[in-house]
């Protein structure tokens, strides 16, 4: 009957300590993979470019609408995109011509640069590292009694550069 | 590992004495050892995020889908479970880091925690007592177009602990 007891008090005891020990922390692990590829997008709104007639007198410079211009790039931390426009040629209504070269722009936004137009590639923007950005070109053109009668138009290519 | 059950008998007394049948005495112990143990499964053992356009996927969706938790553990009657998640890092392509703070996750199963991804112990389930808890987390990395080209990787690493 001594033994009976001593058993029973040992039993409970072991199970009192194991229920109470602290078991050892168990652990996982999970690889993450994320994939970032270069990538380059542009998006130009507000076209077409106008400029409304005015008198010369009166208004020295024509002014067009504004185009916004977004520029989104994903390239190396300190990798380097640009953005630039080249014309098809001179403002043209068919017969007469306006000098590309008269057609002026204006910025807004950082990194974008003001500039003349040109049928070679002329700069509108330079940025480094990935990122998007936003802003803003409007045209001038002088206002002159030269000019012929009609209608002139030309096209503006951009192209965003992404190393 | 299967629980460690172990059950040991002792039983005393039972060689047949010559007492008379009204004064036999018989003594029984059970000790049945339940020691606390604790079982973590997660699976798989890897998630990817692919590359996607960030104006298009601003979130994306890991691969190859939910990561499933099983937590299996026997503790002390009222004990809390705790797991845990933390990254050893932040997203790392060479030099070039992306904040662990761009994955998120949502989790189903009771007793699971939504949350976001950080390099100190993020608690993703609480339960008390033993038990079997299921679950799951869905992965979200936060696409951007600042975000660096590369090749981007870190680990996660899951804890279960009782206090």
């Amino acid at each position: 009957m001594k033994k009976a007891v001593w058993s029973a008090v040992a039993t409970a005891a072991g199970m009192l300590l194991l229920s109470t020990s602290v078991y050892a922390q168990t652990t996982a692990t999970v690889a993450v993979n994320v994939n970032v590829n270069a990538r380059a997008k542009l998006t130009i709104t507000g076209g077409p470019v106008n400029f409304t007639d005015a008198d010369p007198d009166v208004t020295a410079t024509l002014t067009s609408n504004a185009l916004n211009i977004q520029v989104q790039v994903r390239t190396a931390a300190a990798g380097n995109s640009s953005l630039t426009l080249a014309a098809t040629g001179d403002l043209d209504n068919g017969g007469a011509l306006i000098p590309i070269g008269d057609l002026d722009w204006a910025v807004t936004g950082p990194g974008y640069t003001a500039g003349t137009a040109s049928t070679t590639a002329q700069n509108v923007g330079t940025w480094s590292g990935p990122g998007a950005r936003t802003g803003t070109q409007t045209f001038t053109l002088p206002n002159s009694w030269d000019y012929v009668v009609g209608t002139y138009t030309t096209t503006l290519n951009y192209t965003l550069a992404v190393p | 590992m299967p629980a460690s059950l172990r059950i040991g008998w002792t039983v005393a007394a039972l060689l047949a004495l010559p007492l008379p049948a009204a004064a036999q005495s018989r003594t029984a112990t059970i000790s049945v050892v339940i020691a606390a143990t604790a079982r973590l499964s997660v699976s798989p053992a890897g998630i990817s995020f692919p590359d996607s356009d960030p104006t298009g996927v601003p979130l994306v969706a890991a691969l190859p889908g939910p990561v499933g938790i099983t937590v299996k553990a026997r503790a002390a009657h009222g004990a809390t479970l705790r797991l845990t998640l933390r990254a050893t890092d932040d997203l790392r392509s060479g030099v070039t880091t992306i904040p662990a703070g761009t994955l998120t996750w949502t989790a189903a199963g009771d007793g699971f925690a939504s949350g976001t991804l950080t390099v100190a112990d993020q608690t993703i389930g609480t339960w008390v007592g033993s038990g079997v808890r299921t679950g799951t987390q869905s992965f979200l990395f936060q696409n951007s177009w600042s975000h660096p080209v590369g090749t981007y990787t870190l680990s996660m690493q899951y804890t279960l602990s009782s206090p």
